[in-house]
């Protein structure tokens, strides 16, 4: 596969330690795309070794507006199912120039290691001295021992090394869309971490025309109806659960996952003045709202903002799902934040809320701001929806943003596929990859 | 960042950040703080939160008005070419066309 691509997969052992690398079949690209349609098809390949497959969209990575997103498929632990877990921020990114396009990890490693990623370059690496750290200390210890701030962290905290059913693979020091499990799967495995960098060029097979019809699409989707709106608070409010009044006053600032035009993530300031502009003297200031559900779960058991933040961040350090952990404290009729905390690690049970699809419901389950003339009943919104985010995942679309731009069509988007890599593909092709996925 | 992939595309015809001349500095990340750096022929143009500097080549940041030490996943930078405003483009720098958040201007 010779454009927007790194051309090489790793098929990484860690029960033996063996690390083969193999090239991204052209044809494979042909009939999958990219994605969820070609990590699929791995999972499949190695499904009797209980893979983790990460990979990246076709699209991930480049120009294309919202192009971030990179993705974790495995199987749910708690339910059997393979299921997709989105990579934000500026993972998906990182992965796909870290000199492979997919990345499979199969067996069960005998002793805690961790994965090094790094300019088409695999390392299993002992993990004696950062297994036991939580989150945040294991992705500083990676991040001191390497010398470089950039790398990113696929990392579980003590949830994923204890076996919790709701262990969370975290990104860096944040929440992900990881509402599977797959901490739990990391554990299993002794993974502690992934760490990724990456300096690899991906060539375009048409570089002018792609460029040009990047820009022509960012001018288009920046009058869109998210025009002027950013962050959390706003997301919350699209989704009829208004909470920007009760947020404001520890707001810091919005962030933007790599080259998305809508930040939907917040930062918020619990031991720092939120209007702060100079750097913080502090060392952990606040915290990086990723996910609004675990934010909205806190507010249900009437906590105030910075306790709800603070406890995102516990959840985070631990990592552990803070949508899990409260509506188990609700059940349980936990609501000081303390007591909350100290029983993360006892909160057991079903979830009814426990996410049934194939994508996560970390994006909701309806279009944010936009129109897309979906019937007012609702009776369309799964269907779609389940579509929507299957085109964002084998792209590599932001799946947030995904519900927020009618601009970024099928149409436009199998197009700068065919333009980037010079294969022709079709919306036939796109629709038999997208119903084997969601079938 | 879209606006180092867009130089970097600039540069090198394909999808890189290694030879970028503009960056957005994200080495304190659990502070939410960052930068975005220009690499100028004879100056950094650092632009942070609360204001501009343009600081000569060369010249040390740590005695800078004691902002403390600089972010150091900015150091590539000074090995880079400097910014040519894309001189070759009729659009002018590709960087501002890109940046998805309109947080770059030009004066």
């Amino acid at each position: 596969m010779e454009y927007l691509s790194s051309n090489k997969i790793a098929i990484i052992d860690l029960g033996t330690s063996k690390i083969v690398h193999e090239k991204l079949d052209e044809d494979l690209v042909r009939k999958k795309i990219g994605g969820v349609g070609i990590t699929c098809e791995l999972y499949e390949r190695y499904q009797k070794e209980d893979p983790i497959i990460l990979g990246t969209g076709l699209l991930t990575g480049t120009l294309v507006p919202a192009s971030a997103l990179g993705m974790i498929t495995a199987k749910n632990p708690s339910t059997g199912k393979v299921c997709h877990a989105p990579l934000t921020l500026y993972a998906g990114m990182e992965l796909k120039y870290s000199g492979f396009d997919y990345i499979v990890i199969k067996g069960n490693a005998p002793k805690p290691m961790y994965l090094w990623v790094h300019d088409g370059i695999a390392d299993i690496l002992d993990a004696k001295e950062i297994w036991g750290k939580d989150v945040w200390e294991a992705t500083d210890s990676i991040r001191d021992s390497m010398g470089d701030a950039l790398i990113q962290v696929l990392g579980i905290g003590k949830a994923g090394e204890s076996g919790s059913d709701f262990a969370q693979v975290c990104i860096n020091y944040w929440a992900s869309g990881d509402r599977w499990g797959f901490g739990k799967l990391f554990g299993q495995k002794k993974l502690k971490l992934v760490a990724l960098r990456g300096m690899s060029l991906l060539e375009i097979a048409d570089p002018e025309e792609f460029v040009r019809e990047c820009k022509e699409l960012l001018s288009t989707i920046k009058n869109g109806s998210f025009a002027g709106k950013q962050g959390i608070g706003e997301l919350s409010a699209a989704i009829g659960e208004d909470i920007r009044k009760w947020l404001e006053p520890i707001i810091h600032r919005h962030l933007s996952c790599f080259n998305t035009p809508f930040p939907t993530n917040t930062f918020v300031f619990l031991d720092e003045d939120p209007k702060l502009l100079k750097e913080s003297e502090k060392n952990e200031p606040g915290f990086l709202i990723t996910d609004i559900y675990g934010l909205l779960g806190f507010k249900k058991l009437g906590l105030s903002a910075a306790e709800s933040s603070t406890l995102l961040r516990e959840c985070a350090r631990v990592g552990i799902d803070a949508v899990a952990i409260a509506e188990l404290s609700q059940k349980a009729g936990k609501t000081k934040p303390e007591e909350i905390k100290k029983s993360f690690a006892d909160l057991k049970g079903p979830l009814e809320n426990l996410a049934k699809g194939t994508f996560s419901p970390w994006a909701s389950p309806r279009p944010i701001f936009a129109d897309f003339a979906l019937p007012p009943d609702g009776s369309q919104n799964l269907n779609w929806w389940d579509r929507r985010q299957a085109m964002a995942y084998i792209f590599g679309i932001h799946p947030i943003f995904a519900l927020m731009s009618p601009e970024l069509t099928e149409e436009k988007l199998t197009e700068l596929a065919t333009i980037g890599t010079g294969l022709d593909f079709t919306s036939e092709t796109l629709d038999q990859v997208v119903r084997n996925i969601i079938k | 960042m879209a606006c180092e992939m867009a130089c970097g595309y600039h540069r090198d015809d394909g999808f890189a950040l290694l030879s970028s001349c503009i960056m957005v500095t994200r080495g304190r990340e659990k502070k939410d703080y960052s930068a975005v750096v220009v690499k100028e022929e004879e100056n950094l143009v650092i632009a942070r939160p609360e204001g501009l500097e343009r600081r000569k080549l060369g010249s040390t940041g740590e005695s800078n008005q004691g902002k403390g030490k600089e972010d150091a996943s900015a150091k590539p930078l000074l090995l880079r070419e400097p910014c040519d405003l894309c001189s070759d483009r009729q659009d002018g720098p590709l960087c501002l066309q890109f940046c998805p958040v309109n947080a770059i201007s030009m004066g």
